[in-house]
């Protein structure tokens, strides 16, 4: 972390202690920053996205459900991949639960890079190649309009589990397979254009805020590793994106 | 060099456009809407207090209610919490005394304290506070005293410049809750909204004046 952000904030995400890997303890959770850049598109903004989501979950009403430490922001500009990668495996083999703030979907494409085996919740509007191919099933949660072919055959001929945002927003989100541990990946975009619109990507139709927080609240998982992308915090003046977020991850955090 | 045009002023601004008056013009069938300066002693928040005047400002003449009487601003101590509450809890007897029934404005939970306490005062009896955020109270007798309790703070973070939290209430429901509420409402107090000044408020605003028309009708019914 830099010295500048240290200066900038007195505590870290959720009022939360800056602090070392060292200092975590087993069960806590480790809060690291990733503010990467989109490389592609006109909806920038990613970067911000950790200071946005720290600032704004000191405002929020409900209470951060776990202790741990805010290892604050990693350099974008060196390798973080790398150091990203070393991190998380070290967090985990101390059974600490690494909360990644993104960022672009490649912070998140890390952290899974780090945990090869593990299954994968993904709430994100389109399915992914580079997630589909991992040697256990990935549930998506989400789902809006068109999707790849060759992706698509794939996750059915493997039988994957998938909600698209209206059976989620009309209430069909029962049915998941219970799975001991589980990463999640939180692309912001999945969220409906009209009610969050701080996301990298655009999507009309898609789930709403209140939906994704209940439907990742009521999944019984152990999470490995959470991961948040897609956040552009300079899209959304009033902050409903970042707060999603925030619930979200509360939520999750919650069922712990 | 011409000569200057004459100056124009625009009506100054009051609660949902109604006359503005004094404790000596109160009657016992008017609804007194007063603004509150306070926003430092119960749940604080900063900018709570501006709301009085957000809602004067978004207010337009046309669609006042007869007997709705806008009385200004309580003077407030927000400095010296006991005299603070003293002179609040003195100034909504006075006003409960002339048998008007009466809306605070703004600012924080301790001016729905201070209203609670002048109320019991003045009636002498048990008077309830029934918050419009519990739901619907539907076992009070038609006559008995109650005092509204409307914080803003419960609406849906959609309806909010800068919300706290994604789940609350709409506006509509709000306003469902105020119609529904039986007994004799002889007061209100509608706090816990830090509205953003400016067009990223537009929305919490409207909504607050829509809930502020809600209290003040729902006080004109008087006992039901």
């Amino acid at each position: 972390m830099t010295n500048v952000q240290k200066r900038s904030m007195i505590t870290g995400y959720a009022g939360l202690p800056f602090g070392k890997l060292s200092q975590c303890e087993a069960g806590c959770v480790g809060v690291l920053g990733v503010p990467s850049e989109v490389e592609h598109g006109s909806r920038t903004g990613t970067a911000l996205a950790p200071d946005a989501l720290r600032k704004m979950s000191q405002n929020v009403d409900s209470d951060f459900p776990v202790r741990g430490f805010d290892l604050g922001n990693l350099n974008p500009t060196g390798d973080w991949s790398h150091t990203l990668g070393q991190l998380v495996t070290q967090m985990l083999d101390r059974n600490i639960v690494p909360l990644v703030l993104g960022g672009a979907s490649e912070v998140a494409l890390t952290v899974l890079g780090a945990l090869p085996d593990m299954p994968v919740v993904a709430a994100m509007p389109m399915v992914r190649q580079d997630v589909a191919v991992r040697s256990t099933n990935t549930v998506w949660l989400g789902l809006n309009n068109v999707q790849p072919a060759e992706v698509w055959d794939q996750i059915c001929q493997r039988k994957m589990i998938w909600r698209s945002a209206r059976q989620l927003d009309e209430g069909r989100g029962d049915g998941f397979e219970m799975c001991n541990a589980a990463i999640l990946w939180v692309d912001i975009s999945v969220l409906d254009l009209g009610h969050a619109a701080g996301a990298d990507g655009l999507n009309p139709g898609g789930m709403e805020p209140e939906t994704l927080v209940s439907v990742i609240g009521a999944m019984a998982y152990r999470w490995q590793a959470i991961v948040i992308t897609g956040l552009a915090p300079c899209r959304d003046t009033r902050g409903m994106s970042e707060l999603t977020a925030i619930e979200t991850l509360n939520a999750a955090l919650g069922n712990a | 060099m011409r000569d200057a045009a004459p100056m124009q002023f625009d009506a100054i601004p009051s609660f949902l456009g109604a006359p503005i008056g004094d404790l000596e013009d109160l009657m016992p069938h008017h609804v007194a809407v007063i603004g509150y300066f306070c926003d430092n002693l119960d749940r604080p928040a900063p900018e709570q207090r501006y709301l009085a005047r957000q809602l004067r400002y978004a207010s337009r003449p046309g669609n006042e209610q007869t007997n709705t009487i806008d009385l200004g601003d309580l003077n407030v101590f927000p400095l010296e919490r006991n005299k603070h509450l003293c002179a609040v809890t003195a100034q909504c007897a006075a006003i409960l005394t002339t048998g008007a029934r009466m809306t605070l404005v703004g600012g924080d939970a301790s001016g729905l304290e201070a209203l609670g306490i002048a109320a019991q005062k003045v009636m002498g009896s048990d008077v309830a506070v029934v918050s419009v955020s519990d739901g619907v109270v539907d076992n009070l007798p038609k006559a008995h005293p109650i005092v509204l309790s409307v914080d803003l703070g419960a609406l849906a973070g959609i309806w909010k410049s800068r919300p706290r939290r994604l789940g609350g209430l709409s506006p509509t429901q709000m306003i469902a809750q105020i119609d529904a509420t039986q007994g004799d409402v002889i007061a209100a107090a509608l706090f816990g909204l830090a509205p953003a000044l400016d067009d990223r408020g537009r929305t919490e605003t409207r909504a607050a004046l829509a809930i502020l028309h809600a209290v003040t009708e729902r006080l004109a019914k008087g006992a039901c």
